[in-house]
């Protein structure tokens, strides 16, 4: 009966084996090509899940007859994974929301340099890296979203005037966990230094209408239920919401209106979701088409209004929503820097009790 | 007849070294393949225990300044609420099937597990939407009946919103192991209190309550590492714990060293949690000595005293299941075809496929250890396959590190061969459904663990002592009468890691192959995108699949002879 035993230990293995080869054999149509002729496909790693994204894909193979292999997942995971996966890693494009990210991918060493004059044409400087790393593809504002019915627009002017005693118990925003709210303080450590961030988050925390909750289309939910009269947050949300499926959330988004701080002094916080080519990356031709692809005008449309943001491509013009929303001044300062001070700005939401 | 062994140990040691010595070679066989087993599961886990070591840093000094004390305050208060809870309702409603009939009792005996088939991430996602400012309940109040109550009363994204969420959804663990545990083994001790003339009050607190203490525990310790490791629901309520600390500390301070001091911390307090099981459950034992277990014959409650435990019994199954079922499947209608049919179904068949083979491997792997804690003596060999269970402690990111940098190590080891294969790429193992896998199997043994152990606990080793006194070999005896016997605990233990494999999200998410979605990472896409409603349809296949294994599993248990 020892037999038996071993028999159950064989078929153990043999089943976890057999998912190594289920894979293995798919895979192994693409080593042929790859051995064959230049490989035809690029391997992305995306934080970016929208449904009409597998339909560029789709159509960048139609194009060029390269398939995209994508893994979908968290941000900070996917980073982990291509730093564990070190040289050996089969990632070729890494795609992801919030510049902060990209330095951090850049930081650790995971982007290589990649230089295209038709990426230097699509993406303006000020949304690419420095070192050509990472290029921008699509850009969201960080906005003051407010009660038409309880706040004028007359009333508002900065960031740093949701501290004064007005505003005490009015002010909504979501988790300090968050790293939309984490690159706006790296940003306000940028423009104002380190003590008067400091100084703003905490007054900000002593204007907060409750403790931190939900995400942002949560904050514009709670200015309709008027528990805060304005929120800090994302465009892009009050887009999908005045497209949601739920004519209550429409309604919501209707009764808010939207105003972009800081136009006479720094400019309203933006930010990018942007792509990168790994350093280790097998495919690199590939993967700076890719980028390519989905900075041209033919993707950028699609790609932006997905998520009704702005396209990085200047010769592509935003959706009428957006535009309704007015052209705003941009906070100038280079996208870098938010990666590079988002230690410092979780420090101190710790220290100033920004839950 | 249930008998109370106290001293169960000595009769088992002799018969122990009389078989050590007759068939070594066979004790062999099933040790060394558990302690491999052991191994493996518990290799990942030292990478975190090497971490306590570690000198501390700055970001750790800054963390217990600040910070720290917060999030173990949280973490406390959410599972000992949680856990009370749990008991509070599990313990009640086990009871009510096992001792009473009334009307919808049999229905609501396995209608009760259904919640368990609703990740606690999508019951809070779902939950919020119901009682948000622009969910059912405030749109209904205001435009149906023109009143606008306080906001802040429908209020769920805190502390006791999130308990409410997880005692809803993680209540199952222990009510049904209480209820299997009563219906089956309580008969002779609980007729015996009712002929003494106990009334059914004493003896619920004088009878019950001690008896199933074991079932409540090993229920409610699942209950809290749920809570523990839960890293969703959290997140989305804006709720600091300690695993939002070790994430914070990783991804955002870029610090692994300080994460995995927090995840050793945890596992240290989850090791205390383990031991107090133990020390609580002590020495005593329940055993079957005979084959026929009777089940206790129900009392029937007539009037309002019925008419109330069908209420109580149909009210947290609407909380728990039909509420939340109702309004996912609203908001399916409502965004129906936002994901192409075809695409679905390759979603279906991935969650279904990987969550089958992890289910299958822990059993296997969970019979053998299990098996092996019984047969060798020692405290070793009973505090080794508890220490397994660790997995489940840590939270699920933390695993995949550990998975992915033993796979890459394995990868480079293998190296040599792919190349000999012909394998133009040096990562194989690492870009396969096999490193998934693996990582559920180390996250989930301990589920599958400890339903496989509570079965070898509950029968005991009598049959197996006579079985081998009559000269049958042990693995021959392992498959003629425990396996047998084992059969409720296995299918049981199944059924529990299949449905969690198929709710899992962080590791699903960081270590799929290219091009692998299931249901769970697509519903979970759409829920972090707060597309809460695109979200639904995936979800709502989850909860479908989970709640069909459920069925299966009573309509298998009914007709087995309980």
């Amino acid at each position: 009966m020892k037999k038996a035993l071993l028999l159950v230990l064989t078929i153990a293995l043999a089943v976890l084996s057999a998912c190594g080869n289920e894979t293995a054999t798919k895979d192994e149509p693409n080593n042929q090509a790859k051995e064959a002729e230049e490989s035809k496909e690029v391997n992305l790693y995306t934080a970016r899940h929208y449904d009409v994204d597998d339909q560029l894909y789709k159509k960048f193979e139609e194009n060029t007859g390269i398939k995209v292999n994508v893994i979908k997942g968290e941000a900070d995971e996917l980073l982990e994974r291509i730093k564990r996966e070190g040289d050996a890693s089969q990632a070729d494009v890494f795609l992801t929301a919030d510049a902060g990210r990209l330095f951090r991918a850049k930081d650790e060493g995971l982007l290589q340099s990649v230089t295209s004059d038709l990426l230097d044409e699509q993406v303006p400087e000020n949304f690419q890296d420095d070192d050509q790393m990472w290029y921008g593809l699509t850009k969201r504002a960080r906005v003051i979203v407010y009660n038409k019915e309880t706040v004028k627009p007359e009333e508002l002017s900065t960031y740093e005037a949701l501290t004064d005693d007005k505003w005490k118990g009015r002010v909504l925003i979501r988790s300090s966990e968050n790293i939309y709210n984490q690159s706006l303080l790296a940003s306000f450590i940028e423009t104002n230094g380190e003590e008067k961030a400091k100084d703003w988050a905490a007054g900000l925390v002593d204007n907060f209408a409750r403790d931190p909750e939900g995400g942002d289309r949560d904050q514009a939910k709670a200015i309709a239920a008027g528990i805060g009269d304005v929120a800090i947050m994302n465009t892009y949300y009050l887009g999908q919401m005045l497209n949601s499926e739920d004519p209550e959330e429409v309604k919501v988004a209707e009764s808010l209106g939207i105003f972009f701080p800081n136009q006479e002094t720094t400019g309203t916080h933006v930010n990018v979701s942007g792509a990168g080519v790994v350093k280790s990356a097998k495919n690199k031709d590939n993967a700076i088409q890719l980028l390519e692809f989905l900075s041209s005008p033919e993707a950028q449309g699609q790609f932006a209004e997905a998520n009704y943001e702005y396209p990085v491509n200047d010769s592509v013009e935003p959706t009428e929503l957006l535009k309704s929303w007015g052209e705003f001044k941009e906070q100038d300062i280079p996208l870098s820097v938010l990666g590079d001070n988002n230690a410092k700005a979780i420090l101190i939401f710790n220290e100033v009790g920004w839950k | 007849m249930l008998r109370v062994k106290r001293n169960k140990g000595f009769l088992v040691e002799e018969l122990g070294c009389w078989t050590v010595q007759r068939k070594l070679s066979n004790v062999n066989a099933w040790t060394v393949s558990a302690v491999i087993i052991m191994a493996l599961l518990f290799l990942p886990n030292l990478t975190i225990v090497s971490g306590i070591f570690s000198p501390s840093n700055d970001n750790w000094a800054h963390m217990k300044e600040f910070v720290l004390g917060s999030f173990i305050k949280t973490s406390l208060i959410l599972i000992g609420a949680t856990g009370f809870l749990t008991i509070a309702i599990g313990l009640s409603l086990a009871w009510l099937i096992a001792q009473y009939q009334f009307p919808l009792r049999n229905f609501l005996k396995w209608a009760l597990v259904l919640p368990l088939s609703i990740p606690p991430f999508i019951g809070a996602y779902t939950y919020h939407g119901i009682f948000n400012y622009t969910g059912v309940i405030q749109t209904t109040l205001r435009d149906g009946f023109g009143k606008d109550l306080n906001p802040a009363y429908f209020d769920i994204m805190n502390i006791p919103g999130a308990v409410f969420i997880y005692t809803l959804f993680l209540y199952p663990y222990v009510y049904s192991i209480t209820r299997i545990f009563l219906s089956q083994q309580s008969a002779s001790l609980i007729e015996s209190a009712r002929m003494l003339g106990k009334g059914p009050v004493n003896i619920f607190f004088q009878v019950v309550i001690p008896i199933s203490r074991v079932a409540i525990i090993g229920g409610s310790s699942l209950v809290v590492l749920e809570v523990l490791n839960d890293y969703g629901v959290v997140k989305y309520y804006g709720i600091q714990t300690f695993t939002t600390g070790i994430f914070q500390s990783w991804f955002g301070l870029g610090d692994i060293e300080t994460s995995i001091k927090l995840a050793a911390s945890l596992m240290g307090f989850v090791i205390f949690i383990l031991m107090a099981e133990k020390l609580l459950r002590g020495r005593r034992q329940y055993n079957y000595s005979t084959t026929k277990v009777r089940p206790l014959p129900l009392i029937r409650l007539k009037g309002w005293k019925a008419f109330m435990a069908t209420g109580y019994g149909l009210l947290i199954l609407s909380l728990g299941f039909l509420i939340p079922v109702v309004q996912l499947i609203d908001w399916t209608i409502l965004t129906f075809g936002t994901i192409p049919t075809e695409e679905f179904l390759i979603y279906v068949k991935n969650s279904v496929t990987v969550a089958g083979i992890s289910a299958t491997v822990i059993i296997i792997f969970a019979l053998i250890v299990g098996n092996f804690s019984r047969l060798v003596h020692g405290k070793a060999a009973k505090l080794l396959p508890k220490l397994t269970i660790l997995g489940y402690s840590i939270p699920g990111a933390v695993i995949a590190v550990a998975v992915v940098t033993a796979f890459i190590g394995l990868d480079g080891f293998l190296a040599p061969l792919y190349r000999l294969l012909g394998v133009d790429h040096t990562l194989v193992l690492s870009v396969s459904l096999a490193m998934l896998i693996s990582a559920y199997i180390i996250r989930f043994f301990a589920i599958g663990y400890n339903s496989i152990e509570s079965g070898y606990d509950k029968i005991g080793t009598d049959f197996r002592d006579a079985s081998r006194l009559l000269g049958v070999g042990l693995t021959k005896t392992f498959f003629r009468i425990d396996v047998p016997m084992l059969k409720g605990a296995i299918v049981s233990g199944f059924i529990l890691v299949f449905i969690d494999v198929l709710k899992e999200i962080p590791l699903t998410l960081i270590l799929r192959p290219f091009n692998f979605d299931t249901l769970s990472t697509k519903a979970f896409q759409y829920a972090s995108d707060e597309k809460i409603m695109e979200a639904s349809q995936a979800s709502l296949v989850i909860v479908g699949i989970s709640a069909l294994a459920i069925v299966v599993f009573y309509k298998f248990l009914e007709k087995e002879p309980e």
